[in-house]
């Protein structure tokens, strides 16, 4: 088995039933409901190698969460082939289901009365962990994820941050060979997002297991994925390396400057496209082409002191590809 | 095996985390009690009357067996799977390697012991209060009949529930309003845990026991009782299975329906 996931023209539709506000809407939408298809997934198609660490881009109601709920069994696909490790997800055999773990970001599988330790214990029976495998695991993933106090509290009384934590080592206890991450990172602060980041780097390393990961904060899909799938509106607009995203979407640079003089100030607007202007310092957008030579012109006619070229940010990189700039007419 | 063992314990240890509202909700089993065998009390003062082939020491043994037969029939933790369904947080049950009836099945059963351990200190109790007459079944048969109905109670109530439940695949918000209606009302009624369905006139009778609902709590304690018929028993016993069949059948058919309607909301 060469390939760990085959997704071919999936598609998956959603029947929505649409009620008006207050009262009144809800009689008529009792006697005649309104009913909706809505198409979360237009025949989507890709495959993942085992070991790769893929990030899935897209605003919300893109079809992320519903791509990766048909890869893990949870979803009925409308239509299409999907695999997983040689299996179809649906069918939900065990020895399917002993080799994926699926992280909901907002959603938890512990047991909310017990400490996150009973919901171990009883992964490890639901699982068939042996005893040796257990301790092993399960003294590792602490260790990794610094999770050691966290284990004997209730977990109601956890924060966010540190429930995320014992979250992880209950879905990874079984060491799964695919990990579905939706959304790992939301609601935390910088320095756990940070913490959960490391982890999830290492963790693809050490097991050599294949990743699939959500994210809106594009620092998670910098810092983690090489590999990049683009979804919106349910199709795929882009798959490749994050750093062919950047080269084919971003057509203008960044220059920064720092004036001495405020001297024909005004003048500037004629180089480039000005985003912020505050004395003594200047940022211009200028298109990729032109780069060289708006920075010369600016070096020339203005007193600088110091100037750097920077590529756009990834943010608006991507914010314009949802917009659909560039993508229908240049891809396809 | 060991998996559910596993589920067992937790599920018992889960229970523990709510103790004030464990206790209450025996609190109003006893006090139900209460009523019911001063209510029967009342009516059968004179020890030597006999209603509907009741005398005073079976109506108040029919009193307290509801007690312990409710324990172990009517406490489940089933109730919860139309919530898991509206807020989709049954994913996380079909991510795991584990059969979602035979995990709640487990759960049931480890509700049902507890529950049984609390009703049988209770009914001690409460009988050393009201020191009712008790009547004491010898008959070996009629015993392991008994269990044998409560076992298949135990089924019928599991598969209704479910099925009950499983209405919140097309309907998210209704789940708890149907179990209201269906379970507490038709059932704990119909179940003859408020008054032995005996006392209803014959034609109504035949309708109830066509329906799976007697054999939940009334059926098991005619039996124990040895109110009914050897011929009776058994072919209760065997409506008894042929609900369990009916209900299993379409709690698995309407489960995989149901499956493909759920789109593991709720993000």
């Amino acid at each position: 088995m060469d390939r760990a996931i085959v997704v071919d023209h999936l598609v998956r539709d959603f029947v929505v039933t649409e009620k008006e506000s207050g009262l009144k809407g809800t009689f008529s939408s009792i006697f005649s409901p309104k009913k909706k298809a809505v198409h979360a997934l237009k025949s989507i198609s890709f495959s993942i190698q085992p070991g790769e660490l893929v990030g899935f881009i897209g605003p919300n109601g893109a079809g992320k969460t519903t791509t990766m709920k048909s890869l893990s069994g949870l979803l009925y696909p409308t239509a299409g082939f999907v695999q997983v490790l040689g299996f179809d997800p649906w069918d939900r055999k065990n020895e399917f289901l002993k080799q994926i773990a699926f992280v909901m970001g907002q959603k938890s599988q512990l047991w909310w009365d017990l400490p996150a330790i009973d919901t171990f214990e009883l992964n490890k029976a639901i699982y068939e962990i042996p005893d040796r495998q257990y301790e092993e695991t399960l003294n590792e993933l602490t260790d990794l994820l610094d999770a050691k106090k966290y284990l004997n509290i209730q977990v109601r009384r956890l924060s966010l941050g540190q429930r995320m934590r014992v979250e992880l080592i209950a879905a990874l206890l079984h060491k799964p060979k695919i990990l579905f991450l939706d959304e790992p990172t939301i609601g935390l602060d910088v320095v756990a997002q940070a913490r959960m980041r490391d982890f999830i780097y290492d963790y693809n390393r050490k097991y050599e297991a294949t990743i699939l990961l959500t994210s809106h904060d594009m620092d998670d899909l910098v810092n983690l994925a090489r590999r990049v799938i683009v979804i919106n509106e349910g199709k795929i607009i882009f798959d490749g390396l994050l750093d062919e995203l950047t080269n084919r979407f971003a057509k203008e640079k960044i220059i920064k400057a720092t004036l001495s003089d405020e001297k024909n100030i005004a003048d500037i607007e004629k180089i480039g496209k000005v985003k912020k202007l505050a004395f003594p310092e200047v940022i211009l957008t200028v298109p990729r082409s032109a780069v060289a030579l708006a920075a010369s012109e600016l070096l020339q006619n203005f007193p600088v002191e110091d100037l750097t070229i920077e590529e756009e940010s990834i943010e608006d990189i991507i914010r314009r590809v949802f917009k659909g700039e560039g993508v229908k007419t240049k891809l396809f | 095996m060991n998996k559910y063992l596993s589920i067992f314990k937790t599920s018992f240890s889960q229970e523990f985390a709510y103790k004030l509202n464990f206790v209450m909700w025996r609190l109003r089993n006893v006090l139900q009690i209460f009523v019911l065998f001063f209510f029967w009390s009342t009516i059968f003062s004179d020890p030597s009357r006999m209603v509907f082939g009741y005398d005073r020491g079976k109506i108040l043994t029919y009193v307290f067996g509801v007690m312990i037969v409710k324990a172990v029939v009517f406490s489940a933790r089933t109730v919860d799977i139309a919530g898991d369904i509206a807020k989709g947080d049954l994913a996380n049950y079909l991510l795991k390697p584990i059969s979602y009836f035979k995990y709640w099945l487990t759960r049931d059963l480890s509700s049902k012991a507890l529950n049984l351990i609390f009703a049988v200190g209770e009914t001690l109790i409460l009988f050393f209060i009201l020191k009712p007459p008790f009547y004491l079944q010898t008959n070996p048969w009629l015993i392991l009949a008994f269990i044998l109905s409560l076992v298949l109670a135990i089924l019928i109530f599991f598969y209704f529930l479910l099925l009950c439940n499983m209405v919140a695949f097309w309907a998210p918000e209704m789940g708890w309003a149907v179990q209201f209606l269906l379970v507490i009302i038709i059932g704990e009624f119909l179940s003859g845990s408020f008054i032995p369905l005996d006392i209803f006139p014959l034609g109504v009778q035949k309708v109830f026991y066509a329906l799976p609902f007697p054999y939940l709590i009334f059926f098991p304690l005619q039996v124990y009782l040895g109110k009914i018929s050897l011929a009776f028993t058994l072919s209760g016993l065997l409506i008894s299975i042929a609900w369990v069949l009916i209900l299993g059948f379409f709690a698995n058919f309407i489960w995989r329906r149901g499956l493909r309607r759920f789109a593991a909301e709720g993000r």
